[in-house]
């Protein structure tokens, strides 16, 4: 096993992908995660655990974790202890908004195997961006519960992603531009000739006939294509 | 810095002979400037890109003869469309000894970035602040005193359109200098500016900018460098590009663009500040937001068309042409010019030639002055008023879906409107459109379908003695021919549409001085291009008829219009000398229709097939001029059968189904 941790991390430096063999703590990780889906699904028992793992010596990790604090087991009765409870929630949390990330942003096949790497690289910093950049979504894509994280607190009131293109402001609204994906190299050339470059405040005047932006004291009328690539950030 | 530039000012003044040139963002006052420096007229408007051309004027400023040029405006010395290229070619190749960057004091940071190139370019210049007063009232201030220290160049404001602050400027000029301010850019960048700089030709611009433009990705300079430089060092030139490129994920042009904003922004920081005096003129603002609202813009569009339907059609075609044609022309000069004719020249052929039915003075000077005239006039009153509100690119917004449908975006506006006055000036207009596609097809539509304001005098005339459904036949025949075409043109046609980016001026209250102005020269260039055409046609007419030709010709033409369209052979004499002028061939038509020789029917027929026409041989000469002769071919073999298709089956339908008009 020390052997595979050696080279996992020779590996890791030189910045190959994925892990073939997942290291102890992934396992770990993976366990909780079933066992998290399980309960939600509620028949979280020890034998049903043992059966939806693919792993090799998901008893002996099983153990393992039980006797270092993160669950209970007593006969086929499991019980998430509060930190494993924490630990299997952010677990499920960063696995579930990478599949939305990777879906809905990247529009990627194969989604689930992506997430299943990306959930234990994400900081918790970068889990809450991911989770504000998306949104606050809800459900991961095949529907099951997103666990909430802070930032999703404070946006209760309104579900309203932080960053979000430029012709989904209501008329009035003002916003910062925060980045530009141009269909085109010669859109953006054009865009930035006339100030509209990330870190301008543009305000959103009318939708139809055209949409209608104003940047400082100059206003523009842009088609609708092109307000769909400028991403806004409400001021 | 200083010496350097005062010195390169004095070399050039030695030829005794001053060179200014007037640079700056589009719609910031450049042409009303050159006005006042010049005393010469130049199209000023309040809509962005009127300028298409480069306009040179002589002037004696300070005691020194001076040329003034101005440019179209840019918003970025790296060129996006024609008009653009125009103006960095004109810094690139002509050596001019003070260059003034004309901008506007409301939105200084668009005009900074050009500043910023300008003094990369190492150009002795200075910088106006121009419409200091729209400025003021929206309670923005410039610290002119601390902008000039940072840039180390004079800077002064102005209101061009009210004279104000000319004294200044024309102070300024004596004093160009290089300016000090310089944009580093990230490491990578500066070395490749360096690597290009050792390979680049000497230029009149600093090879630091040039450097930058190419890097920008100027595909415009193509044609100078390859003019300028061995093929193998271009070779090289571009790799160096490729690899710098590569290191970055964004368009270098981007970047570099990104970083003088950022430039520009720190300068602003130092020079503006804010004032609560208001939001400028808040009927302006609210009127201006209305006219391209979804729901209160129509009603806006409707009420602006009634009211220039009332004073260019009835007031101009009706009451003013009424006046000239019948009283000035029927009663006075037509009788008296017979009189004088007939007793200075005792040659029936010379008399007839002069003031018979097809005379010189009888149909060529009384149709061009007494119908032409007052009609056009009248319409580029109207435009000219439009224009400097502000409102044309509004309607530019209103109509941008419409426009869309036939391969084009809503800036078309401005030539296909102002094709309503003249096609062969709209053809030039064209400009201002982005891509090759667009232009062609604006100057097809222009040529096939928007009747110019001498022709839709006429064709009022005409209209007004019909039904109501007999216009509706004939606008709806052209609208829905124009979206056809212009849907099929763009899909044959290759190319791309361009983005719709359009500025949109703050609605102004016109300046009746400059109304006037503008007005008068349109008119004179309409009357030098159309009389002489007006005189040639009489004349081909007169000969024609004096030889039989015409008859002939009926003969010949007798089986399209007699049995394909169905109307008199007599009408093919109006088809004749529409070829040479549509707006004539619609008065020959018109005649016609007084004489009674034409049915409701045969009346929307001709005209439909009349002002499907090629406007004038002017307009084709424009369009071979703009477009190349080729293409220009290409449209003609393609609008005259069309015409008279499209006139052949209308009159088979109407036949068949027996409208009663």
């Amino acid at each position: 096993m020390s052997e595979h941790k050696r080279l996992d991390a020779v590996e890791g430096k030189a910045g190959h992908p994925a892990l073939c063999v997942l290291p102890e703590i992934e396992k770990e990780d993976e366990l909780l995660e079933i066992m998290w889906t399980l309960r939600e699904e509620g028949k979280l028992t020890h034998d049903e655990v043992l059966q939806s793992c693919s792993m090799e010596g998901c008893e002996a990790i099983l153990k393992d974790l039980s006797k270092s604090g993160w669950i209970h087991v007593k006969g086929q009765a499991i019980e998430l202890l509060p930190k494993g409870e924490k630990r299997a929630r952010e677990l499920v949390r960063r696995h579930r908004l990478s599949l939305r990330l990777f879906y809905d942003l990247f529009a990627l096949d194969g989604a689930e195997a992506e997430a299943c790497k990306f959930e234990h690289i994400l900081s918790p910093e970068v889990t809450d961006s991911v989770c504000t950049l998306l949104g606050h979504p809800p459900n991961s894509p095949d529907g099951k519960p997103i666990p909430r994280g802070d930032c999703c607190a404070m946006f209760r009131q309104e579900m309203k992603p932080l960053v979000a293109p430029l012709a989904d402001l209501m008329p009035g609204e003002q916003a910062k531009i925060v980045f530009i994906t141009p269909g085109s190299h010669s859109r953006l050339d054009r865009l930035s000739a006339m100030g509209v470059v990330p870190g301008s405040i543009v305000k959103l005047h009318q939708k139809r006939p055209s949409y209608v932006i104003q940047l400082g004291e100059t206003t523009i009328a842009v088609d609708k294509d092109i307000t769909k690539e400028i991403f806004v950030k409400k001021v | 810095m200083h010496d350097h530039g005062s010195s390169d000012g004095e070399r050039h003044r030695d030829s005794n002979l001053n060179k200014i040139l007037l640079i700056g963002n589009p719609n910031v006052g450049k042409s009303a400037l050159f006005g006042l420096l010049t005393g010469k007229y130049v199209t000023v408007s309040n809509y962005p890109g009127t300028t298409v051309e480069v306009t040179y004027g002589n002037a004696v400023l300070n005691k020194v003869r001076t040329i003034v040029i101005d440019t179209p405006g840019v918003n970025s010395l790296v060129p996006m469309s024609e008009d653009e290229k125009v103006t960095r070619d004109i810094l690139l190749t002509d050596r001019a000894d003070v260059v003034v960057q004309v901008a506007d004091t409301k939105n200084l940071r668009r005009g900074l970035v050009i500043t910023l190139q300008l003094s990369e370019m190492g150009v002795p210049f200075i910088l106006d602040l121009n419409m200091d007063d729209e400025a003021k009232s929206r309670g923005i201030l410039i610290d002119q005193e601390r902008l000039s220290h940072l840039l180390g160049i004079e800077v002064v404001k102005t209101v061009a359109i009210r004279r104000s602050g000319i004294d200044k400027l024309l102070k300024g000029i004596q004093q160009p200098r290089q300016s000090s301010l310089e944009v580093r850019y990230d490491d990578a960048i500066e070395g490749a500016i360096r690597d290009l700089s050792a390979l680049l030709p000497e230029a009149n611009i600093s090879r630091r900018a040039l450097a930058l433009m190419i890097l920008a990705g100027d595909e415009s300079l193509k044609g100078w460098l390859h003019a300028n430089m061995q093929d193998h060092v271009i070779a090289e030139v571009e790799n160096i590009r490729q690899a710098l490129q590569s290191k970055y994920n964004n368009s270098l042009g981007y970047l570099i663009n990104q970083r003088r904003m950022k430039k520009a922004d720190e300068i602003l920081a130092q020079v503006l500040s804010l004032h609560e005096s208001g939001k400028g003129s808040a009927i302006a603002f609210h009127l201006g937001k209305w006219s391209m609202h979804p729901v209160y813009g129509l009603p806006i569009l409707l009420v602006v068309l009634y009211v220039v339907y009332q004073f260019v059609g009835v007031l101009g075609a009706g009451t003013a042409v009424n006046f000239l044609e019948k009283g000035v022309f029927g009663e006075y000069l037509n009788p008296w010019a017979i009189k004088i004719v007939h007793f200075l020249l005792p040659v029936p052929f010379l008399q007839e030639m002069l003031v018979g039915d097809y005379g010189l003075i009888t149909m060529a000077l009384t149709y061009s002055i007494a119908i032409v005239l007052p009609i056009v006039g009248f319409f580029f009153i109207a435009f000219s008023l439009l224009e400097d509100s502000g409102y044309l690119p509004r309607l530019a917004v209103m109509v941008n879906q419409v426009f869309k449908i036939m391969g084009l975006n809503g800036k078309a506006v401005l030539p296909m409107i102002l094709g309503l006055g003249c096609d062969t000036m709209a053809t030039l207009t064209t400009r201002i459109l982005e891509t090759k596609k667009e232009r062609i097809l604006v100057t097809l539509l222009l040529a096939l379908g928007v009747p110019c304001s001498a022709q839709l005098g006429v064709i009022l005339g005409l209209v007004a003695g019909l039904s109501g459904l007999a216009t509706v036949i004939w606008l709806g025949t052209l609208l829905a021919v124009m979206l056809l075409v212009g849907f099929l043109a763009a899909k044959i046609i290759p190319g791309q549409p361009s983005d719709f980016v359009l500025e949109l001026p703050p609605l102004r209250v016109p300046q009746l001085t400059n109304i006037l102005v503008k007005t008068v020269a349109r008119v004179q260039w309409y009357l030098k291009e159309a009389v002489p055409l007006f005189i040639l046609g009489t004349f081909i007419l007169f000969i024609s008829h004096k030889v039989g030709a015409l008859a002939y010709i009926q003969k010949m033409t007798d089986p399209i219009v007699v049995n394909f369209l169905g109307l008199p052979s007599r009408a093919a004499e109006a088809f004749v000398i529409g070829f040479l002028r549509r707006d004539y061939g619609a008065a020959g038509l018109f005649m016609l229709a007084k004489e009674g020789l034409l049915d409701p029917i045969q009346i929307v027929v001709s005209l439909t097939v009349m002002t499907l026409f090629v406007p004038c041989i002017a307009n084709f000469f424009m369009m071979a001029k703009e477009r190349g002769m080729k293409t220009a071919l290409y449209m003609v073999a393609f609008i005259f059968p069309f015409a008279f298709g499209v006139g052949g089956a209308m009159n088979w339908i109407l036949r068949t189904m027996k409208v009663a008009l």
